[in-house]
This record gives structure tokens, C-alpha cells and sequence, in this order.
């Protein structure tokens, strides 16, 4: 394991201090994994979090017009009650908060847990549950999909939502509405290590590629042997737009493009990944509003990539549009 | 049966020693079919028990296994750590007001923690997770206690009922947690949160076996 790190149990602490310290928006609450806004919002407040491991999710997405809070658990692994508590009472402004909460068993029980202690100390908490991942079926009676890249718009959604001064039961309806029109799909190139464990998680052949990986490393729908950038775009798109195509219409109609690297995908390969999902996308006549190319939603060191799309309304465009000064995700 | 916190304590120590030297075992389990951070998380809950020993030992019963409760919750974080925390919170409730635990209350708390945890994780048996250990577990000693068997033969059939039901989720689909996603659901594989947590049902009985 070759890592720039000093302890591997320290790294979460470590790592939002150095945070903390580029940027002076926010403040790392210490030994609780949490960064939030230095100056409360005097709003709604949106909270977000998870395993770490997937920087710049979610710390990075704390600031105007996004997240008030974010928390951070260890590597892959969910935050604890308290942690999320103290998060919740950072973002707390007297209006309520929403928890925005990825689809995990672990993310699932820990921030429900911490919502119902929070109620008993007569906190308003609400919380959406994103499930954005369309390589794995839907279901009720199991966990189902589960939340990854399309998180990120959750965020900038609610957190514009919320910036405007809206309620939050308003602010919960953008955020379900967002759910309800994204979907993602990502495929894989090498395996990470979790520092404190020290050997890579799975192993992929030099020549092998996993369709539809999850972030944490979860397997996928498909191994196959490495395809051209054109055809990984288009085997994501089908999938994306088969999924749409169950329940909404997609074709002819705006969406928000986001090409989302792993980790140690270059960003030269992730521009040209989004040429050739562009250019799929005209040829399904899908119009592109707005394309995001970079790396927000990782998985360590991964090598790979996702592709989101969300479809737009006029609500949803001017959210998105709204001004955002997290790090992770600047709006000017 | 009569069991005291100095007991209970000491049966952590016991547990947390066998957590200790089980450490590649259950991370090659994990590794199969979860994140594989599940024995890391644990190990490291009950040695934070351990190192709080002397602090447990001076509580009430039910203040003991809320402080336990809140320890695991925190320190072992993930899924695990709120169950756990969600059990142990659960039997710090039904043990409000008692000095020691005998075998009639600790059906009462083994029942506690098992409906914490099916609440909490929304999980029935039958779906590869700890829950498959610990709920026939509870069966065998509520119907032991009924027929009156005598107290090493309740605690000896909820050892067995314990490791047989880890050993079962190895023929289990998943439908919570990580092995849920794999394409055959975790089927061929032992679940390790079944695994940790027979280990401690077992240690726990071999512990009254010998303090009896």
C-alpha cells in the first residue's frame, strides 16, 4: 500500500482538518467528523454524509447554497449516531433540517437512528433517501439501489432550495423531485485499498473492466475485457435510458450531464468519455442543459468512471443555476 | 444463575480476546461478500470495552449497557455499530432497577436485543445477517426455560442454537447490506456479522457454564 498518509486510523481526522484548512468558509468539528458553514444559515438546514473514501463528497460540498453540514464516517463506512446528531445541530437554524441520505443499510439505519434522537431534543429532521444507481434492480423488500453520483445535484437542488428561504417540506419536494429524475450508472478499471486494511478490496485483470461497480467496490452487472470510450458511453447511456424509459419519457427532453471519475481516472480521459456520451446523447435526442466533468463523487483510488443524468424542468434548472460556493461544486 | 457487571465484564474480556485472534478469518469472510472493515470495527468496539472495564464495573446494570451501547455505536460505527447500540440501549431499558442478571432476565434482555435489531436494520430471519444467529439463539433459551431444563442445558442449547444459525446463513440469499449486490447474493458464503455474533452468544454460555 503506497498512500500519503501518517496513520491509517487517523486519516479521516486528518484529512478534514486539511480541509478545514483550505477553506475558510467552514469548521471541522473535532473527534466528530463533521464540517459545517462557520455562520449558520438562519434557513433550512441540508445535511449529507457517509462513509469517507469519496472526497470531494461529501465535506466538500458544505457551503452557500449547498450543504450546512457534512459527516464523516470512517472509510466506506457509515458515520455513527452521535456524529450525525452533532451534524444536525451545526445545520440547525430553528427551521428544520434535511438529511440527504444515499442508499445504504449503514447510511439508511445510522442517520434514521440520529434523526429520532434528534426529534426527542425537539429538532424539526425530514430526510430523502437517494437511489440513483441503475445497475442494481429497485426493490421494496430489499435494501434496493444504491445512492452514488446523482447525490451530488441532491445537494445543489435542496441546498439552492433551501438558500431561497423556503420551508422545508418545500425543500424536501425539490430534493424528491430531483431523486425522481436522476439515474447514474458507473463501470470500474482497477480496485482500491482501504487504508486501514492495506490490500485492495477485489482484483480486475490489466485487460478487464467491471460495468456497473459501485462505489464502495460492489459488484457490478458485467466483467468484460476494456472497451473504447465510445462504447463505454454507450453501454452506460443504454442502460440510463432503458431505466428512464420504465416509468418517464427522456428523449427530446433537457438534462444535466455529470461524467464523474473515481479517482485516478485521468480528467483527459473523462473529457473525452464526455464527448462520446454527448454525442450519443444527440443521436438519442437528448439535449444537454449543462455537462459536469470532473471528480465528486470518488472511490479512493478507483479507476473508472460514472455517468448521471437529470432531467430538467424549469424549477430544476434554475436550482441548479443557483449560485453555490462549496468547494466541490462552484456556481458563480 | 446469578451473574454480576464484574461477570458481565469479564465475559467481554473473554470475547474481546477471541475477536483478537479471529481477525483474519472473519476479514477474509467479509472480504467475500462485504466491505471486509467488519472485523476492524468490531475488534476495536470490544477492545474499547476492555479498556473502559474498570468504569463498567462501577455502574448499575442497565447504566452498563447503555454506556456498552453508546461505546459500540460510536466506536464501531458502520451497520454493526448501530446495531449493536441499538441492542444494548434496548437491554439497558429491560434492566432498569435490577443488580444482577438471572437467567429468566437475561431472556429478558437476549429478547430486547433481538427486537432492537430487527427494528432497527428492518430485518426478519432468514436474510443472511447477524439476526439468523442470535434469533434461534433466543428460541432454544425461551424454550428451554419453559420446560424447565436445568440451567447448563438452557445455556448449552443456546450456544448450539447460536453457531448452528451462523452456520445456516451460509446456504442464505442476501437482501441487506453489501453481499445483496452480488450477482448470486452472497449464496456459498457464512455471514461474518452472524459469525461475530455467534462467538459471542457462545463465550457468553461457556462463561456462565464455568461461573455457574
Amino acid at each position: 500500500m503506497k498512500k500519503i498518509i501518517n496513520n491509517p486510523n487517523d486519516v479521516v481526522e486528518e484529512m478534514l482538518e486539511g480541509l478545514s484548512l483550505a477553506n475558510p468558509n467552514v469548521i471541522h468539528i473535532k473527534g466528530k467528523g463533521v464540517i459545517s458553514r462557520k455562520e449558520k444559515s438562519g434557513k433550512v438546514g441540508i445535511v449529507s454524509g457517509g462513509g469517507s473514501g469519496h472526497e470531494p463528497a461529501h465535506a466538500g460540498y458544505v457551503g452557500r447554497g449547498m450543504l450546512d453540514a457534512a459527516v464523516s464516517g470512517n472509510v466506506f463506512s457509515s458515520p455513527d449516531p452521535e456524529r450525525i446528531i452533532e451534524g444536525i445541530n451545526q445545520a440547525d437554524s430553528g427551521k428544520g433540517v434535511l438529511l440527504v441520505i444515499k442508499n445504504y443499510s449503514g447510511d439508511l439505519m445510522n442517520f434514521t437512528m440520529a434523526k429520532d434522537i434528534a426529534e426527542m431534543d425537539d429538532i424539526l429532521v425530514d430526510y430523502v433517501v437517494v437511489k440513483d444507481d441503475v445497475a442494481v434492480e429497485d426493490s421494496t423488500y430489499s435494501t434496493g439501489r444504491r445512492g452514488i453520483a446523482g447525490t451530488v445535484f441532491v445537494h445543489k437542488i435542496s441546498g439552492a432550495k433551501a438558500e431561497s428561504g423556503a420551508e422545508l417540506t418545500e425543500v424536501k419536494r425539490v430534493a424528491e423531485k430531483t431523486i425522481e429524475n436522476v439515474r447514474s450508472m458507473g463501470m470500474a478499471m482497477s480496485s482500491c485499498t482501504i487504508p486501514a486494511i492495506g490490500k485492495p478490496g477485489f482484483v480486475l485483470a490489466d485487460d478487464e473492466i467491471e460495468i456497473g461497480m459501485g462505489i464502495h467496490g460492489e459488484p457490478g452487472v458485467a466483467r468484460t475485457k476494456i472497451l473504447t470510450s465510445k462504447e463505454i458511453a454507450k453501454n452506460l447511456l443504454d442502460r440510463i435510458v432503458e431505466d428512464f424509459e420504465r416509468t418517464t419519457t427522456i428523449r427530446n427532453e433537457e438534462v444535466a450531464v455529470m461524467i464523474n471519475g473515481l479517482g485516478s481516472s485521468p480528467l483527459m480521459e473523462l473529457y473525452i468519455l464526455n464527448r462520446d456520451v454527448q454525442e450519443c446523447l444527440t443521436e438519442m435526442g437528448i439535449k444537454v442543459y449543462k455537462s459536469f466533468v470532473g471528480n465528486y463523487m470518488t472511490s479512493l483510488e478507483m479507476a473508472g468512471c460514472s455517468v448521471t443524468l437529470l432531467k430538467l424542468d424549469n424549477e430544476l434548472k434554475d436550482l441548479l443555476d443557483a449560485p453555490s460556493d462549496a468547494p466541490g461544486f462552484l456556481v458563480k | 444463575m446469578n451473574l454480576t457487571n464484574r461477570d458481565y465484564v469479564a465475559y467481554i474480556r473473554k470475547i474481546s480476546q477471541r475477536f483478537e485472534g479471529c481477525g483474519e478469518y472473519i476479514t477474509a469472510l467479509d472480504a467475500a461478500t462485504g466491505d471486509g472493515d467488519h472485523w476492524t470495527n468490531i475488534n476495536s468496539g470490544f477492545l474499547k470495552l476492555v479498556e473502559m472495564s474498570e468504569e463498567l464495573e462501577t455502574l448499575s446494570v442497565s447504566d452498563m449497557f447503555k454506556k456498552i451501547g453508546m461505546t459500540l455505536m460510536s466506536v464501531m460505527g458502520g451497520s454493526s455499530g448501530v446495531l449493536y447500540g441499538s441492542a444494548y440501549l434496548e437491554a439497558a431499558k429491560v434492566t432498569k432497577g435490577t443488580d444482577t442478571i438471572t437467567l429468566p432476565i437475561l431472556k429478558n434482555i437476549l429478547e430486547a436485543m433481538l427486537a432492537a435489531i430487527m427494528k432497527r436494520g428492518n430485518v426478519q430471519p432468514g436474510q443472511k445477517t447477524m439476526v439468523d444467529a442470535l434469533c434461534p439463539a433466543v428460541e432454544a433459551f425461551s424454550a428451554a426455560i419453559d420446560r424447565n431444563l436445568p440451567e447448563a442445558e438452557i445455556i448449552e442449547n443456546m450456544r448450539k442454537a447460536a453457531i448452528k444459525g451462523a452456520e445456516s446463513t451460509k446456504d442464505i440469499p442476501a437482501v441487506r447490506g453489501r453481499a445483496f449486490y452480488q450477482a448470486n447474493k452472497g449464496v456459498g458464503h457464512l455471514d461474518p456479522g452472524a459469525v461475530t455474533m455467534s462467538y459471542q452468544l457462545d463465550t457468553l454460555g461457556e462463561y456462565i457454564l464455568s461461573a455457574l
